[in-house]
C-alpha cells in the first residue's frame, strides 16, 4: 500500500483519507484506528459495525483470544488485542485491572473489598468486576495522581 | 511496579505475622490461666508466639498464589492452609513443655483457639482492607472530579 503525507496550511483541516478497492481486514483496521483518535471504537454486535465512543465504555475484557467492549448495556466485538486497545485508550481514564481487562475509572461508582487482599469495583450500571492484587498498588498510584 | 507489588507483599505479610503474634499471645493467656494455671515458664517462653506466628505465616505465605482463584478454590486453599498450621502447631505442642499436652482437653482447646486465631486474623484483615478502600473511593470520586472539570491528573 503506497503511502502518502502532505502538509498543509494551518487554514486548512486536517484530514486522512483512504483510497481502496475493497474494505479489506488491514484498511478496517486502519480506518478502526483514526477512528480511535477521534474519540470512538469501531466494533461489531450482531453482525452490524457500530461507532463506540469511547467515553461510553465501562470496560473491555478478552475472552479466548477475542475482545469485546462493554457499555452501559450493550456488548460489542472488537478485531483489536487488549494490549493494543490499552495503548490507544491510555490517558483516557482506563486502568488495567486483571491479565485480561481493563476498565473506564469514570465508570466506576465504589470500591470495596473481595476475598483474599483482592478488590471488587463497582460500575455504575451495578456490574461488579474483581480488581486483581498485583494491579491494586497501580491503581492506588493513578488515582493519587501518578502515571500508569 | 513490581518494586511496588514486593512493597506491598511484604507489608501484608508483616501485618498478618504483627496480627499473629497479638492473637496468639491472647489465646496463650486465656488457655493457660483457664487450663493450667499454676503452670511457671522461663523466659523461653515468650519466644513461643514469635514462633507460632511465624508457622501461621510461612504456612498462609506458601498457600498464596498469583494466580486469580475463584471463590471455591480459595476455600479450598483457606482450607490446606489451616489444617498445616494446626498440624504444625500441635505436632509442635506436643513435643514442647509449654503446652500441657497430657490433657486431651488442653489439645482440643488448643486446636479451636488456633481455629479462632485464623478467623479473627482473617475478619481483622478484611477490615484493614475495607479501610484501604473507604480510601481508594476518596481518591477515586477526586480523580473523577478532577477528569470532569478538565484537568487531568496525568498528562
Amino acid at each position: 500500500m503506497k503511502l502518502e503525507t502532505r502538509k498543509i496550511p494551518e487554514s486548512e483541516p486536517e484530514m486522512v483519507e483512504i483510497r481502496y478497492h475493497w474494505v479489506t481486514e488491514e484498511i478496517q483496521e486502519i480506518i478502526s484506528f483514526v477512528k480511535s483518535r477521534q474519540g470512538q471504537l469501531s466494533a461489531v454486535r450482531e453482525g452490524k459495525r457500530y461507532e463506540v465512543p469511547v467515553v461510553d465504555l465501562f470496560y473491555a475484557e478478552s475472552v479466548d483470544d477475542r475482545l469485546f467492549l462493554y457499555t452501559a448495556a450493550d456488548s460489542y466485538e472488537i478485531r483489536m488485542k487488549l494490549y493494543e486497545l490499552e495503548d490507544l485508550l491510555q490517558n483516557k481514564s482506563f486502568f488495567r485491572v486483571s491479565k485480561s481487562m481493563i476498565v473506564n475509572l469514570m465508570k466506576i461508582s465504589s470500591v470495596r473489598p473481595a476475598l483474599n487482599g483482592r478488590f471488587s469495583a463497582v460500575l455504575k450500571n451495578g456490574e461488579e468486576i474483581i480488581i486483581s492484587r498485583k494491579y491494586v498498588p497501580a491503581l492506588k498510584q493513578i488515582l493519587k495522581g501518578g502515571e500508569s | 511496579m513490581a518494586r511496588q507489588k514486593w512493597k506491598e507483599l511484604l507489608i501484608r505479610t508483616l501485618r498478618l505475622y504483627t496480627l499473629l503474634v497479638t492473637l496468639i499471645t491472647v489465646l496463650m493467656i486465656v488457655l493457660g490461666n483457664l487450663l493450667d494455671r499454676n503452670r511457671v515458664f522461663g523466659y523461653d517462653a515468650f519466644f513461643s508466639p514469635l514462633i507460632y506466628a511465624l508457622i501461621g505465616t510461612v504456612a498462609t505465605v506458601i498457600t498464596r498464589s498469583e494466580k486469580e482463584l475463584s471463590v471455591r478454590s480459595l476455600i479450598v486453599r483457606k482450607t490446606v492452609s489451616l489444617l498445616l498450621i494446626e498440624g504444625a502447631i500441635i505436632l509442635i505442642a506436643l513435643n514442647a513443655d509449654t503446652i500441657p499436652t497430657e490433657k486431651s482437653q488442653a489439645v482440643v482447646s488448643l486446636a479451636l483457639g488456633v481455629f479462632a486465631v485464623f478467623i479473627l486474623t482473617h475478619i481483622i484483615l478484611y477490615l484493614i482492607d475495607k479501610k484501604e478502600a473507604e480510601k481508594l473511593n476518596a481518591d477515586l470520586s477526586r480523580y473523577q472530579e478532577k477528569q470532569m472539570n478538565g484537568s487531568p491528573i496525568h498528562e
